[in-house]
């Protein structure tokens, strides 16, 4: 008999409180967006019906899933949305997307020429061109390193540990900040772990999936799913990333819009920094820092960070930190969602969007702004001139070496 | 004092399709009702474009009859029906016989019946049992009451009938042993006056007794009520029937984007039929016998539960009485009261209200000596005339208003009145507006049945006040909003109170926190 | 992960309460559904050193008698979320702080000692606008600590609309701090 009146179907829970939509970055700048509640589950119980219920404006929609976390009833918005626009959507430009979406083959291409392109992608002719295919001039293009993360990689060098993990770089590192993934390596060397690579990682398949192009994110899930299930039966103790969208992707967005299974793997996967508060936790690993470290920061939560809900592992991680006076930021979007802010016809909304972001993090006065997402970093960056660094770097930055390595021996 | 040709008593389909064809034949005609369209049982049952199957063991007859008027209103009411085939399904409990009487009864009834296995079943509709033993497909089909009579009504209106919504009748005329006219009183301001004409149709519905004793003569109705509940999203495509002799819970009608589940019968006393409550005992039945046709059932949101009471003559009145077909009643008091002037049209279904209204028609005209051909069954109702559909390209709100109102879609202003107010049904300001000028819409509740308004999963909870804002600004009296959402809000908690546990009990705290200090 | 105080629910109760405490010297953990309408009282949690979870569900507590020990969080996997104190403000049905089924109410997390009228018919009143027996729901207290089977809990307790009766949310938030600090 019917217990609970609770509908099996995810949309047929929303009681139509509208929270969602009082916390729609995009509905606020937006008049023509409908607001989450009404392109997720209002829309769905109509496209059920017939798919010409399908409405063009559910392209505005940017993944932030900021409904989903204030939804009370726990209806999945962000992914009623991205699944609607998986089956019914017909995006435009799809040239444009499909290559701005590739970042495999955008970043491999680009740092086999890193310093040529970087010096192009300042030119405002380059720019100009790059304008009437659809990218907004207006929009600052990431640099590109010169050699890839994984051929920086000696993965002799991890030989001797005791105990490893995984590192899944994701394409960031890989083609743009090399750095940031030598910082891992470093501190969890002196932590005591050895860190391999998958045998086959690949783009984690966000950027196919927000534009449109789910069947190429499904051939990226497959491999990425099999890599990290090989990883893990090789005795590797976790798969960690440093970067929160990655993260949720392939813990979330395979299983839920792609239908890749990932139930045996998915809790294996998590932030680096997760992983190593929890090893602190138990005491299993101990950090010391330098005394004379001081620094005046300003945490700023990522839209997907806060779905996960791992910021407070970051921000715990940060203050224990002697000298880190730390400013936690109210949790706003930066506007840029990925691919999203580097189109023509969303550039001013991305801009709109980031400025609340911008103006808290200006009233603090911090001199860094630490974030776990590559792309909140360019647009915070562009957005105020304040430098943004990953906790991971802030750590290794802050970090007392020689007496983290005897603590850990 | 005005003077008609007819006057029609009741605002239900009967009413209404009486009143359209009376107008598309010349006639004056005035339609009184005494709250608004659709108040009795035209906007309280299943929905169900009977293809007549129901009725082929008991009654082929009326079987016939339903099919011959489903096919006519799946063309002139096309924009109102959507062609969904129904099965007739057979559960373990119920045996394989009487699908054998079933199939064999329809085919003599000249509907269309064929046997299918339980595979084929399921793949056609997966929301049936999977356990079910085998069914039969029928052309049932699913319309929407609201929509239908609200075309016709617009229909009669276009072709200059008068339509009056919130007008009781007080006193039936008579002079002469012969009814010349009804007194009026308009219930939202007092006023009385009276209407007079030469023929005057009682089409009240269950309430025809009532009518029938102030013209002076006996009619005794047989009161069933019926309850129903309605699910929060549409869980099958077809129609769903059990196969079996009538029981509770047979059928689950898919209508727009909900599906509806009844019913079940008692009788009840007359006094009763102007405040039908459901009961908790009836809400169970039916979700407990609904799981056995749909097991989906068991987790679909309920959103609430309605009652209505069908127009049932008492037999004994029918044997006096000249009933143009069974089921049909159509009593010429003249004939069989001796009073002048006055018809009353009752019992039927509204899969057969067009019937039924020529015929009542026919005998007016004959009364007044009219030589008209009906034209009901030719021409197309407004909406659904032949018309292109709207681009993908268009807005979600005004796909929805033609989807709702067809080629009258044509009539709405969306160039800066697409605003969405109510979101589960994407209704806009400009069809709030369009429903407003032309629809005869005097507060949120007459919106609801034009529109949709209030009629998804939120029951009104979320979009009342703007809703509320708009339609009062739209008829010109901005300071009603509030009054309309009162009285908007009272309405819907009767129909969530006895689903009220589980996502709905929720709701109902949303709600209460949102209108309660108003 | 260690708090002195875990606030379950991020309601006006439970930031209120949340405020009160960062504000005596307690360092508290709020675990929100969704994301506090609260803005501004949530800000000064935060600024106060309050740490604001979210994306994450209270699945349940681990107890040694009646002694609440540590919570397990959906998304907190591996690290549960341990106090010396528990404050339960989840709200009532629309929070899914109580759950009605079509003849029973119950408090989801913890089992809680629920005061509601059994007959369903009972719980609401046909006027819209009269007050509605079922919003006098809610978990009994004694002392302000929650009652599981009769029994209070040592270090469990419970503020806001969770609570049966007439309940003012700020005073009885402010309420459970006193009887904490």
């Amino acid at each position: 008999m019917q217990q609970d009146n609770l509908s099996k179907n995810n949309f047929e829970q929303c009681l139509k409180c509208d929270l969602c939509t009082t916390v729609c970055p995009m509905k606020a700048v937006n008049p023509d967006y409908p607001g989450p509640k009404q392109a997720g589950p209002d829309g769905e119980r109509y496209r059920i019906r017939d798919p010409r219920f399908y409405d063009l404006t559910l392209r505005f929609c940017l993944n932030c899933k900021r409904c989903e976390v204030a939804c009370p009833s726990g209806v999945e918005v962000g992914d009623i949305i991205q699944t609607a626009r998986i089956r019914y959507g017909k995006p435009a430009h799809a040239l444009r997307n499909s290559f701005i979406a590739n970042t495999d083959f955008v970043g491999s291409m680009a740092s086999s020429c890193a310093d040529t392109v970087n010096k192009l992608a300042g030119k405002s002719s380059v720019r100009s061109i790059l304008n009437a295919f659809g990218i907004d001039k207006r929009r600052p293009l990431p640099e590109y390193a010169s050699e890839r993360f994984s051929k920086i990689f000696k993965p002799e060098s991890q030989d001797g540990f005791a105990r490893f993990l995984t590192f899944y770089h994701g394409c960031y590192v890989e083609y743009n900040h090399p750095s940031l993934g030598i910082d891992l390596i470093e501190l969890l060397n002196v932590c005591g772990y050895g860190v391999r690579l998958l045998e086959n990682e690949k783009c984690c398949g966000a950027t196919f999936i927000n534009n449109g192009l789910s069947a190429r994110a499904k051939v990226n899930a497959r491999a990425n799913a099999a890599s990290i299930r090989k990883a893990l039966e090789a005795g590797s103790e976790d798969v960690v990333t440093t970067s929160a969208t990655c993260t949720l992707t392939i813990r979330n967005d395979y299983e839920h819009l792609l239908g890749i299974e990932t139930g045996d793997i998915r809790q294996h996967v998590m932030l680096a920094t997760k992983w190593l508060f929890g090893k602190i936790d138990s005491g299993e690993i101990r950090l010391a820092f330098k005394e004379d470290w001081k620094g005046h920061y300003a945490y700023h939560t990522s839209c997907h960070m806060q779905m996960l809900g791992w910021q407070i592992y970051s921000i715990d991680l940060l203050k224990m930190i002697p000298g880190m006076r730390l400013d936690v930021l109210d949790q706003e979007c930066c506007g840029i969602a990925g691919t999203f802010g580097y189109k023509k016809e969303n550039y001013e909304y991305s801009q709109k969007i980031g400025e609340k972001l911008f103006g808290n993090i200006a009233r603090t006065g911090a001199e860094v702004v630490v974030a776990d997402c590559e792309t909140c970093k360019w647009q915070i960056e562009s957005g105020t001139g304040v430098k943004v660094l990953n906790t991971i770097e802030v750590l290794l930055d802050a970090l007392d070496i020689q007496k983290t390595r005897e603590l850990n021996r | 004092m005005k003077e008609y040709d007819v006057i029609i008593i009741g605002g239900g389909i009967t009413g209404v399709g009486t009143a359209r064809d009376c107008a598309l034949r010349g006639l004056k005609t005035l339609l009184v009702e005494r709250f608004d369209l659709t108040n009795g049982a035209t906007g309280r049952n299943h929905g169900l474009l009977h293809s007549g199957a129901r009725y082929a063991v008991t009654d082929k007859e009326s079987a016939a009859e339903c099919m011959a008027e489903s096919r006519i209103l799946c063309r002139i009411a096309s924009n109102c029906v959507e062609q969904t085939d129904g099965l007739f399904v057979s559960l373990p409990e119920d045996g394989l016989e009487f699908q054998d009487t079933f199939v064999r009864s329809c085919q003599e009834a000249g509907i269309k019946a064929e046997r299918l296995d339980p595979k084929e079943t399921l793949e056609l509709e997966p929301a049936v049992s999977p356990f079910l033993l085998g069914a039969v497909r029928v052309p049932d089909a699913s319309i929407d009451p609201f929509r239908l009579t609200s075309a016709n009504m617009l229909d009669a209106t276009l072709h200059g009938a008068e339509v009056l919504t919130y007008h009781e009748v007080t006193s039936v005329l008579t002079e002469n042993g012969s009814v010349v006219g009804v007194s009026l009183l308009d219930t939202r301001n007092g006023e009385r006056f009276e209407a007079r004409a030469a023929v005057t149709v009682n089409a009240a519905g269950v309430w025809s007794q009532r009518i029938a004793q102030l013209a002076g003569v006996d009619l005794e109705m047989s009161p069933t009520k019926g309850s129903l509940v309605i699910f929060g999203h549409r869980v099958n495509h077809m129609v769903i029937n059990r196969c079996r002799k009538p029981s509770d819970a047979d059928i689950l009608v898919p209508g727009g984007p909900v599906s509806v589940l009844g019913t079940t019968g008692n009788k009840v006393p007359f006094e009763e039929c102007d405040n039908i409550r459901v009961t908790a005992a009836e809400v169970e039945t039916l979700l407990r016998e609904g799981a056995k046709l749909a097991p989906v059932l068991l987790h679909t949101r309920v959103l609430r539960a309605y009652a209505g009471v069908r127009p049932l003559v008492s037999s004994s009145n029918d044997a006096t009485g000249r009933s143009v077909s069974r089921g049909i009643v159509l009593l010429d008091h003249a004939q069989r009261d001796g009073l002048q002037g006055f018809i009353t049209i009752t019992g039927g279904k509204l899969t057969c209200y067009r019937l039924m209204a020529e015929q009542t028609t026919d005998l007016v005209c004959r009364k007044l000596n009219v030589k008209r051909k009906c034209l009901t069954a030719k021409l197309p109702l407004p909406g659904s005339e032949e018309h292109s559909k709207e681009p993908k390209s268009d807005s979600l709100g005004r796909k929805a208003a033609e989807n709702r109102h067809g080629a009258r879609v044509a009539q709405m202003n969306f160039s800066d009145k697409s605003e969405v107010l109510c979101g589960c049904e994407h209704v806009t300001r400009a069809e709030i507006e369009y429903a407003v000028n032309c629809l005869d819409v005097h507060n949120l509740i007459d919106l609801r049945r034009r529109t949709r308004v209030g009629m998804g999963t939120c029951q009104g909870s979320f979009c009342m006040a703007k809703v509320a804002k708009a339609l009062a600004e739209a008829l010109g009296c901005p300071e009603k909003a509030d009054e309309f959402v009162r009285q908007y809000v009272s309405e819907r908690w009767k129909g969530i109170m006895p689903v009220g546990w589980g996502e709905s009990l929720r709701e109902m705290e949303l709600m209460r926190k949102k209108y309660g200090k108003l | 992960m260690k708090y002195d105080v875990v606030i379950i629910g991020g309601g006006l109760a439970g930031v209120t309460a949340g405020i009160r405490l960062q504000k005596a010297g307690r360092n508290c953990c709020i675990i929100s559904g969704g994301l506090s309408l609260n803005d501004v009282p949530r800000q000064e949690f935060i600024a106060l050193g309050g740490a604001f979870l979210t994306g994450g569900r209270v699945l349940g507590g681990v107890w040694n008698g009646d002694e609440l020990e540590s919570l397990v969080v959906s998304n907190l996997e591996g690290t549960g979320l341990r106090a010396d104190n528990y404050i339960l403000a989840t709200g009532k049905f629309f929070s899914k702080g109580l759950v009605a089924t079509m003849d029973n109410i119950y408090e989801p997390l913890f089992g809680c000692d629920v005061e509601f009228e059994p007959d369903r018919s009972k719980w609401y009143d046909p006027d819209f606008f009269a007050p509605q027996p079922f919003e006098r729901f809610g978990v009994k207290t004694q002392d302000g600590r929650v009652l599981r089977d009769g029994v209070p809990m040592k270090n469990l307790y419970a503020a806001g609309e969770i609570l049966a009766g007439d309940i003012d949310i700020v005073n009885s938030a402010l309420d459970v701090c006193n009887r904490i600090i």
